[in-house]
């Protein structure tokens, strides 16, 4: 994780409940269910489904894969920056609604780095929910006008001779930022390269480092 | 090819109060009963037994009752708030 953090903690995502409140609500949600499943409202199967799907599938994993996938195979980058959109959906990822995606390669002489100005326009597919700080005010109206200062204040100093590219998502283009592929990762498998591929990176505001 | 598979959108990016927990993107799951009860309302509203907006605000007037005048302080967790408003619409919705 990066040392920065915008995310104020929600009291509501905090768990700190004693055995008796677990129990009493697992109790309410049991007697929920068998009544649904006794109707045919639900069933067990679709519901595990669902489960995985919003569990597994909605954090930055699937934009790990397409990153490190990029970084092992030149020509999947190609089509990637060609049409990513065409490019993610070769990986199994969809679920995107119309939006078009595009992906921007960093290299030692361009940083990219994305917002959305106007609300909080996010390739929430492949990276998840977006993060408190991308939706906030203070990120959207300062990283345009002063990205470098944005990018410090995550710990990302850049020198002076990189150019910094600021792209703003609408409802229709979402971005996804291929970041460099760090030094001492050449021995590392792609499994092994999405772990140290993290969210912020693909947004454009950190490094990826070695592990 | 695999599976597509699809988190819903007007879930998925729900804003605010109703705002789904989460860490680094990711849901974040405490107790298990609050992956069922997740599971139920997401369940139900895709057999369209009731709109998803309908659902979130029932999610948003509970979080604002166990919000009261100490934001800070809920009276119940998101999860309660969760539950609670499924109950509610439930009651509306199989009577």
């Amino acid at each position: 994780m990066t040392t920065h953090n915008h995310d104020h903690q929600n009291p509501y995502h905090e768990s700190d409940r004693d055995e008796a409140t677990n129990k009493a609500m697992a109790e309410r949600v049991d007697k929920m269910e068998a009544l649904l499943l006794e109707k045919g409202l639900v069933s067990k199967d679709a519901m595990d489904k669902l489960i995985d799907i919003y569990e597994n599938d909605l954090g930055p994993m699937n934009g790990a894969k397409v990153v490190a996938r990029a970084w092992v195979d030149p020509d999947f980058k190609q089509r990637l920056l060609d049409d990513a959109t065409s490019a993610i959906a070769e990986l199994g990822y969809g679920g995107l609604q119309g939006e078009h995606m595009v992906a921007k390669e960093n290299t030692p002489k361009i940083h990219n780095v994305v917002v959305c100005t106007l609300c909080s326009c996010y390739p929430w597919p492949i990276l998840g929910l977006p993060p408190s700080w991308y939706k906030s005010f203070a990120y959207r109206s300062k990283v345009v006008v002063e990205p470098r200062e944005v990018l410090k204040e995550f710990g990302t100093t850049l020198p002076d001779d990189v150019e910094v590219r600021v792209w703003d998502s609408s409802a229709e283009i979402r971005y996804l930022v291929i970041p460099e592929r760090p030094n001492g990762t050449e021995n590392l498998s792609e499994n092994e390269l999405a772990e140290i591929i993290e969210r912020d990176s693909m947004i454009g505001v950190t490094m990826v480092s070695a592990p | 090819m695999k599976e597509e598979r699809k988190a819903k959108s007007e879930i998925a990016e729900m804003d605010g109060l109703a705002a789904l927990p989460r860490k680094s993107g990711e849901m974040v799951f405490h107790d298990d009963w609050e992956r069922k009860s997740f599971a139920l309302a997401v369940s139900l509203s895709g057999q369209g037994l009731f709109e998803w907006h309908e659902f979130q605000s029932e999610l948003i007037s509970a979080i604002k009752d166990a919000e009261g005048d100490d934001p800070d302080h809920p009276s119940r967790g998101y999860f309660e708030s969760w539950q609670l408003s499924l109950e509610r619409l439930l009651e509306k919705k199989l009577a």
